[in-house]
């Protein structure tokens, strides 16, 4: 849920982090660093350990027995009487074989990407637009940008959901107004691309200001000898944004892109309370095909199989940046 | 260098649109909550209600156990926040000021634990939960909204900490203070803003939360605010006023929260930033 | 140290706080023994938004209070995700005493075996009950709930523009009525009907007018049948409705709620329930002294058309530990008394034909009530419920075939996931 907001930036910090602070020799691995001495060999796993233990219950427990349910023939009549029947591997037997699931995985990969896209290309455009602006037009723009951003995402939907009305709706009228007259009664949720483009508009809408503020906070932390230092070596604006900027945003860029994958990707209430999925299924992504399949149609094993290969997915989708991340992580601090 | 007349106005033009097109958005939603149906249903888009009633949002208040649910909505998702950042604030710590064996396997799994899909686990969660005797009641709300915001909650953290520099610490322990004193008197006070921006997150995924309260609190006694928020949805199908009065009411006081957390957060990392 | 126990202390907090809170059941596991362990026990009953009027629940609560010494607690539920909430609570170990479940619900429910089964109630207090209502209670030849209310659709249509077309009276046959709306077609600037694409109740009371079956057998298991001819024709009635209107063809009658347009007074008529009077008197006060009702009419005069029987059973969890209780309460709740002031306040048709008598006056109940004889409900099998759930196929065929597509092939397009539906419970 909620995907697109949340308060700040995951990234901008890995800059700021190596421009001030001089890297320790790499390849160390012990637990140092702290003058107490050996006493803080265990220190830092004592103090993941809440973190772990609340992740290895609420999580993993869940986890686990959604994996087992995907192993068994789970209905009303079996939830309600407590029965477990194993059924092997049925549940994705099911699910595999049959053409909608990967169309599903097809349409959600396509959708993910383009929102994806968008999301990074206009956040940043806007975040250097924030750089640009002065200061009372910047207040006023961050307000605006707030404003979509804190948006319960269920009041967001329902909001579109009344924009996009086919009567009374205001997009339908300014659009007739402005000489687009077949539009005027137009039926935004009757096709497959007018119902992803709104829910798009809508994410697309709502993940913006994050992206745009946390590049723009980001940007501020660029020295300014930098800059001058280009300009001395005769950089235009375009120049100076390619060689100093961008560089020193990349890794902002890698971790927000990360983030907005997983959270378009798992985008639920804004899908489903927009038009349920339809028409036709059409816009069921993997979370709605799942939740429809399992809760909705009270499959239960086949929605916990479908969600499990959700996992998958979204794994092989994001398994270039956790590769990185992996080897990075070893060169900081 | 000096800018055209068009350089300088372009910005302001493109700030001013956009402005508009992100803020218009919950700026109908507060008027069409305003407007007499009349007006809502009309022809022609009323811009301003000029006639202004507060019929809708009475319809809204006047839902059964209105304030009960407010007053639970606002305990899971004040407790989830509180928790989920007390726990992140450890682990942040670890990660962005220690060294140990197996630290970039804990950030990466913190990373995986963000890709969890709870909408399609909400059946494996009840059956737990039914199964522990734990039903209608807050507290697996709690600890549930808490654990779906710890990743993201934690790596953010990190972010924070990491951006204190690390001679403020090393100095203050040089005077003699302990490594936690050290933490409580020099990186905490710093770190608030870090900490109110990270807790937007985690308050705006607790105050949404919906299909696991469904199922787990049928109580209504027990209930959250997106269960009454939904009912206009269903229950008045295309009444626009009260849907809109109720997503108002709903969204107020994040959007409140929002203005005020976000401005400290953006300008305590700035300010943090420069004057590092 | 400190730091260990700071953390052992938030563990041990959210442990505690997790333990504190389970033994909320088992307060009220009272054995049941029959009357003598009635007095102190708490009944509760799980109604849906809008089923029991404040008054009738007050009156049974009284009379029940009364009558048991027990306590009776109303809990009144909303219909989002309604499937998911009574399906879990049936497996509670503290699941709702008595709940309402919708007549097409029912056999679902009943072959879960989360309902108790009701024989012996059925031959106390049921012997009279209108057959074409009881039966949706009845799975495997046992009686799982006990019927309820009733109500079908009624054709609720503006006086006030039918006066200005030049029409007298009410049509008594189909084409009549559509005559009606040719005429307010060219004599006004009104939309004639408001009939959105996805009425799907409506069009299940065609196909019954038509004696259509919308599943049959095939072997042991039922497959759709929604390419059956007869279907087909309810189909070309619906299209010939629609053709008056200007709703969405992609949308059901909720969205836009049919109710709020028709309150605008630019609208003929529309097919609706009776309530549904209420909510255009709600958005436009000044519709109320244009309202009419009458029964949707039929191929011919003496029969009205075809209505799907929408309503409600009673049934008690089979996992309540008050099974005596909920039977007395039932037997109160569905008594002559009670049932006949249930229709009277709501305008509901009640489980005995002649408790009817209570909707005199009632002008929606009244012009409900003749098509209630030949109405009917939707395949009473356990896989049906699976059907409708979101997104309902037959929505799907209803808009492709108003857009243009032959019953015969939109059938085709949507029997696929019928079956898949239908096949899948158990």
């Amino acid at each position: 849920m909620s995907v697109q907001t949340e308060g700040t930036d995951t990234a901008g910090e890995p800059a700021v982090r190596k421009a001030r602070t001089p890297g320790p020799p790499r390849g160390e691995d012990r637990a140092s660093g702290s003058p107490s001495g050996s006493r803080g060999a265990a220190a830092p796993y004592l103090l993941l350990l809440p973190a772990l233990l609340a992740t290895l219950i609420l999580l993993g427990w869940p986890l686990v027995k959604n994996g087992m349910l995907s192993f068994q023939n789970l209905n009303p009549r079996q939830l309600i009487q407590h029965l477990t029947e194993w059924n092997g591997v049925d549940n994705y037997k099911e699910v595999l074989s049959g053409s909608d699931f990967w169309h599903v995985v097809e349409r959600s990969v396509v959708f993910t990407a383009a929102n994806v896209v968008l999301i990074m290309l206009l956040g940043t455009l806007v975040g250097l637009l924030l750089a640009r602006l002065g200061k009372k037009m910047r207040l006023l723009l961050m307000l605006g940008l707030v404003l979509a951003w804190a948006m319960p995402v269920i009041a967001a939907t329902t909001v579109y959901q009344w924009l996009f009305a086919q009567r009374f709706g205001v997009v339908n009228w300014v659009l007739d107004k402005l000489g687009w007259h077949s539009m005027a009664d137009y039926n935004w949720f009757g096709s497959q691309f007018s119902t992803f483009s709104v829910i798009t508009l809508l994410i697309v809408w709502q993940s913006i200001p994050f992206v745009a503020i946390n590049l723009y906070a980001a940007t501020t932390t660029i020295p300014r000898e930098l800059y001058e230092a280009a300009s001395l070596d005769g950089a235009g604006a375009w120049k100076s944004f390619t060689s100093v900027t961008f560089p020193f945003l990349r890794p902002f860029l890698y971790a927000t892109t990360f983030l907005e994958v997983i959270w378009v990707f798992k985008a639920f209430p804004q899908i489903f309370a927009m038009n349920e999925g339809g028409p036709d299924r059409l816009t069921e992504t993997l979370p709605i095909y799942a939740f429809v399949e399992g809760v909705g149609n009270q499959h239960f094993g086949v929605g916990a199989a479908i969600s499990f290969l959700t996992i998958l997915v979204l794994l092989a989708l994001t398994s270039y940046y956790l590769r990185m991340v992996l080897k990075q992580e070893e060169d900081e601090l | 260098m000096k800018r055209s007349v068009i350089g300088r106005i372009w910005p302001n033009a493109t700030a001013l649109i956009l402005f508009a097109g992100f803020a218009f958005p919950v700026y109908w939603m507060f008027a069409t909550a305003f407007k007499p149906t009349g007006d809502i249903i009309s022809e022609n888009p009323v811009w301003f209600p000029t006639d202004v009633t507060f019929g809708h949002f009475k319809k809204a208040v006047d839902a059964d156990h209105f304030w009960t649910l407010v007053a639970n909505s606002v305990t899971v998702t004040v407790s989830a926040v509180l928790l989920s950042l007390v726990i992140a604030l450890f682990a942040a710590f670890a990660l962005a000021r220690m060294r140990f064996r197996g630290r970039r396997g804990f950030i990466v799994t913190f990373m995986l634990a963000q890709m969890a899909p709870w909408e399609v686990m909400v059946i494996a969660i009840y059956m737990l939960v039914r199964d522990n005797d734990m039903l209608d009641s807050l507290v697996p709300l709690t600890v549930f909204y808490a654990i779906m915001v710890l990743p993201l909650t934690i790596l953010t953290l990190r972010g924070y900490v990491s951006a204190v520099p690390k001679d403020l610490e090393e100095s203050a322990m040089v005077d003699g203070c302990t490594r936690t004193q050290a933490f409580v008197k020099v990186i905490f006070p710093l770190l608030a803003p870090g900490l109110m921006a990270t807790s937007l997150f985690g308050f705006i995924t607790a105050w949404n939360e919906f299909p696991l309260v469904l199922i787990l609190n049928k109580d209504i006694e027990k209930q959250t605010l997106p269960l009454w928020l939904s009912q206009f949805q269903t229950a008045f199908g295309d009444d626009w006023g009260a849907t809109m009065a109720a997503s108002s009411l709903f969204a107020l006081p994040i959007l409140i929260l929002f203005i005020f957390l976000q401005r400290k957060a953006v300008s305590g990392l700035t300010d943090g930033a420069v004057k590092g | 140290m400190k730091r260990k126990l700071a953390a052992a202390i938030v563990i041990a907090g959210m442990m505690v706080s997790v333990a504190a809170c389970g033994g909320n059941d088992g307060k009220d596991s009272g054995k049941d023994a029959g009357p003598d362990s009635w007095k102190g026990q708490t009944l509760t009953v799980w109604t849906m938004d809008g089923s029991a009027p404040p008054q009738w629940t007050k009156d049974v609560q009284a009379a029940f209070e009364k009558k048991t010494g027990a306590k009776l607690k109303f809990e009144i539920q909303k219909w989002d995700g309604i499937q998911q909430k009574i399906t879990t609570a049936l497996s509670e170990s503290n699941p709702p005493d008595v709940l309402e479940v919708g007549n097409t619900q029912t056999p679902a429910y009943a072959a879960t075996g989360g309902l108790a089964e009701l024989g012996d109630l059925k031959q106390q207090i049921g012997t009279d009950w209108t057959p074409s209502v009881s039966q949706s209670s009845v799975y495997d030849g046992k009686q799982y709930a006990a019927p309820w209310y009733f109500a079908n659709r009624v054709v609720i249509y503006n006086k006030k523009i039918w006066a200005k077309a030049g029409i007298k009276g009410t049509p008594k046959t189909r084409d009549e009525f559509f005559k009606d709306l040719d005429t307010i077609g060219k004599k006004t600037d009104a939309e004639p009907l408001y009939l959105p694409g996805q009425n799907w109740y409506f069009f299940d009371g065609l196909t019954i007018g038509q004696g259509a079956d919308l599943v049959k057998k095939d072997g042991d298991k039922y497959v759709s049948n929604l390419g059956d001819p007869k279907v087909a024709t309810a189909m070309e009635i619906y299209k010939k409705y629609a053709a008056y209107s200007k709703a969405p063809k992609d949308k059901d009658e909720a969205t836009p709620q049919q109710a709020q347009v028709f309150a605008k007074g630019k609208t003929g008529a529309f097919i609706g329930m009776g309530w549904e009077a209420g909510t255009a008197v709600q958005a436009n006060k000044a519709i109320e002294k244009d309202l009419g009702y009458f029964t949707i009419p039929g191929a011919t005069a003496d029969k009205p058309e075809g209505v799907f029987l929408g309503g409600s059973n009673l049934a008690v969890a089979q996992g309540s530990k008050k099974q005596s209780l909920a039977k007395e309460f039932l037997k109160i709740a569905l008594s002559d008394q009670y049932e006949g002031e249930l229709a009277k306040l709501n305008g509901v048709i009640p489980n005995k034909q002649p408790l009817e008598t209570n909707l005199k006056g009632n002008a929606v109940a009244e012009a409900a009530a003749p098509a209630a004889a030949v109405g009917g409900t939707t395949p009473l099998i356990p896989g049906w419920a699976a059907v409708e759930n979101t997104p309902n196929p037959i929505k799907s065929y209803m808009t492709a075939v108003l857009n243009g597509k032959s019953p015969a092939d939109a059938a085709k397009q949507v029997e696929g996931e019928i079956n898949k539906r239908l096949a899948q419970q158990n």
